[in-house]
């Protein structure tokens, strides 16, 4: 790639490099400076409308906006002077003229950028006397987002989207004035396979996600970064938690794969990570009864004592792409080493369509880690064919079964094929009642497993790129990876590392005392509960 | 605590000072015997004593005009409370200038501590505490109190209006 010449400019008194070309907002954006915005996004065409980045620049009478103005060779850049706040300031109390301040309601609040700008530069009493301009609430535009027209501070993100992003143009800017409204065409709703990302950027409460809606106040939620398990893509996600479970997740800019956007699919796939949708409790059948109240350990206990002194050939192993790359290394070299086997078969749901591609991000490959599946494969030397697998030969019969089942449009027939085995031992973290209720099956064991947010792997993406991500929240506690089943189906205990035991008490080890202030360290309760 | 002991001349003039003292309860007496509507015993609990309207006691959820529940869900008095004892459940009101509304609204009595922040957060006066406080229950689950019993026990009579009124706002342009 060829280097672009940098020039020199001083922001805020510091003294930069930024490319030459770039406009003043993108080189603050860059080295991390604060800057108030509505209009501009880093993903998106410049629009200067909103009139809140202004910047004053040495040698210019009047503010500009940093947005629209490209630095130039020694340039002198400031927005903190209080000229720029007051501009701030007057730009806002524009925004809110017809502003409803719905926050009690508004599935934004907490995350607005109305209310993050008014606390930094506002915090006046409205100078208005005139009545509020009415306009359009909860305007359904399509299937999934609702629109709030007065909430809307027309900052146009949300129309370059559809004209820019997902080339669908289906929102427009109609009438004029304190008239002007966002809506759609008649009969063409906003509906397309990235709608969402239109929430995610509209700096306000004027859009919000039906599927999110009302479930919670943005403040319960707490937030970690992880890896899109929808498809190939491998779309860095942030996914938003807490104690009741995930409820929604949003892009993470990465400009390697998914610069600022994910599907709408992509966002559906918390749901199969939430406890109602999970497989909870071990399951066992024997002598044809169903055992399910089974510790998700025992269960895994129990498989393996199914499983002891087989020989390689009465014996075959069904892995998924949906699992991390150490865990299908774990399960693979257990059946490689431990029961001497390759019957080791891939199943894919989606290998017809798996190069499909839309030209954004969505990939016909609804397995994020095929790539990483295949590496482990070729690693021990497997080459089998899934369909050269007949579970009636093969005695016992071991599937890692997917997360995401909807994706898996042959699951339940799948499922059939599998049970046809004379032993199975099905791990899955999805709920599968098709499975309890098969009566073919003679001998079963399920052992539910953990999904991709509860637990540290890596992907490896369509490209090639492996991306390891860390746990982000517990929703059953109780699952194990495949890398602990893997582990108690070879007949070893699941080893939790500590330190060694004969360094945890020692004097060094034990935190300093607490209570640094000397009126403090007096009150004797005090002292002792801070070396505690 | 050190116990002091007057053992002066004049600590043995005990009788003047017990004297004095039966005179007042007997003054009480007869004038209660005498007077028995300004007693100011209550016979608890037959008769209980009104408290006044600020008394921080069990939870009211006001109502509007109509009688539907004034509160919007917006969920500030449980980000507000320090005991962390309410629990609403959120949902899309078929009405649009309702928009959202709470289908579940739940306070664990026996967690809350009358702290009074749930009616100082709520920006609607969907929420206060009233003047009731005497609460028997047979077991614990009796003092979880839902929306029926929060805005419409038979103590309320129908409910408490809100002083907040969408159409008024609305009319008058805010
Ligand atoms: S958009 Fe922001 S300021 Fe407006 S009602 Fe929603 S949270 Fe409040
Ligand atoms: S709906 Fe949101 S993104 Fe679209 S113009 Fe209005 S404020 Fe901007
Ligand atoms: S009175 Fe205090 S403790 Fe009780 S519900 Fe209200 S905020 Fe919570
Ligand atoms: S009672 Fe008030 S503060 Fe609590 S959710 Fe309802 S409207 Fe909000
Ligand atoms: S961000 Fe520059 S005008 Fe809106």
């Amino acid at each position: 790639m060829q280097q672009q010449p940098l020039i020199n400019c001083t922001i805020n008194g510091v003294a930069l490099q930024v490319k030459a070309g770039s406009t003043i907002i993108e080189a603050m954006y860059e080295n991390q400076q604060k800057i108030a915005h509505y209009c501009w996004h880093p993903g998106l065409s410049i629009a200067g409308v909103c009139r809140l980045c202004m910047v004053q620049i040495e040698g210019n009478p009047r503010l500009q906006i940093a947005c629209n103005t490209v630095v130039t060779e020694g340039m002198k850049v400031n927005n903190t002077s209080d000229q720029v706040k007051d501009a701030a300031k007057w730009g806002l109390d524009f925004h809110l003229i017809n502003h409803p301040l719905d926050c009690p309601i508004c599935d934004q609040a907490g995350e607005c950028g109305l209310q993050e700008q008014y606390m930094e530069f506002g915090k006046y009493n409205s100078e208005m006397s005139e009545k509020k301009q009415k306009k359009h609430k909860v305007v359904d535009l399509g299937p999934t987002v609702v629109l709030d027209s007065e909430r809307c501070i027309l900052c146009s993100r949300c129309v370059r989207f559809t004209d820019e992003v997902s080339k669908t143009h289906e929102l427009g800017i109609f009438n004029r004035g304190d008239h002007a409204e966002i809506g759609t065409h008649a009969g063409k709703p906003l509906d397309n396979k990235y709608s969402l990302n239109t929430v995610d950027i509209c700096p306000v409460g004027a859009l919000t996600s039906k599927d999110f809606r009302f479930r919670q106040r943005v403040w319960f939620l707490k937030d970690s970064e992880t890896v899109c398990n929808g498809c190939s893509t491998g779309c860095n996600v942030k996914v938003y938690f807490n104690k009741e479970g995930v409820f929604r997740v949003k892009p993470k800019r990465n400009d390697n794969i998914n610069g600022h956007w994910m599907c709408d699919e992509g966002r559906d796939v918390y749901k199969f990570v939430n406890k109602e949708n999970r497989m909870i409790k071990g399951h066992k059948l024997a002598n044809g009864q169903w055992e399910t109240e089974l510790h998700a350990g025992a269960a895994a206990k129990d498989a393996a004592t199914s499983l002891k002194g087989v020989s390689g050939n009465d014996i075959a192993l069904v892995v998924t792409g949906q699992h991390t790359v150490e865990e299908l290394e774990a399960i693979v070299s257990t059946f490689v080493n431990t029961y001497k086997t390759k019957n080791v078969y891939h199943w894919w749901n989606s290998e017809a369509t798996a190069s499909e591609f839309d030209g954004i991000l969505l990939r016909g490959d609804k397995n994020p880690n095929t790539k990483g599946l295949q590496q482990v494969f070729a690693k021990h030397g497997i080459n089998t064919k899934f369909s050269d697998l007949d579970p009636s030969k093969v005695k016992h019969l071991v599937v890692v079964g997917p997360e995401n089942v909807p994706v898996y449009k042959d699951f339940t027939a799948k499922l059939e094929f599998f049970a046809k085995a004379a032993n199975l031992i099905y791990m899955t973290s999805a709920k599968v009642d098709t499975l309890t209720t098969n009566k073919s099956l003679k001998s079963a064991t399920i052992i539910p497993l953990k999904t991709y947010i509860e637990k540290s792997g890596t992907f490896i993406n369509h490209a090639g790129v492996s991306q390891t991500f860390k746990k982000v929240t517990t929703v059953v506690s109780e699952a194990l990876t495949v890398t602990e089943a893997a582990a108690l189906l070879s007949g070893q205990e699941i080893k939790i590392e500590t330190l060694n035991p004969k360094n945890l008490f020692v004097a060094a080890n034990t935190p300093a005392d607490q209570v640094t202030l000397d009126y403090r360290k007096k009150n004797e309760f005090t002292f002792q509960r801070g070396k505690l | 605590m050190a116990v002091m002991q007057n053992t002066s001349e004049k600590s043995k003039w005990y009788l003047p000072g017990i004297m004095t003292g039966l005179g007042i309860t007997m003054k009480h007496m007869l004038k209660n015997i005498f007077n028995k509507k300004e007693m100011i015993t209550l016979n608890y609990p037959e008769e209980k004593y009104e408290y006044s309207p600020r008394f921080k006691g069990n939870h009211i959820l006001t109502v509007k005009k109509d009688g539907a529940i004034r509160c919007t869900a917006c969920m500030l008095c449980a980000t507000n409370c320090p005991a962390d004892c309410i629990k609403i459940t959120a949902s899309e009101h078929p009405d649009p200038h309702v928009e959202k509304y709470p289908i579940a609204y739940e306070i664990d009595m026996l967690r809350c501590v009358f702290c009074g922040f749930c009616e100082e957060a709520c920006p609607v006066d969907a929420i206060r505490l009233g003047p009731e406080w005497q609460t028997p229950g047979l077991n614990g689950a009796n003092f979880t109190y839902d929306i029926k019993q929060l805005a419409y026990r038979p103590g309320l009579k129908g409910g408490v209006q809100s002083v907040v009124d969408d159409e008024e706002r609305l009319k008058s342009g805010i």
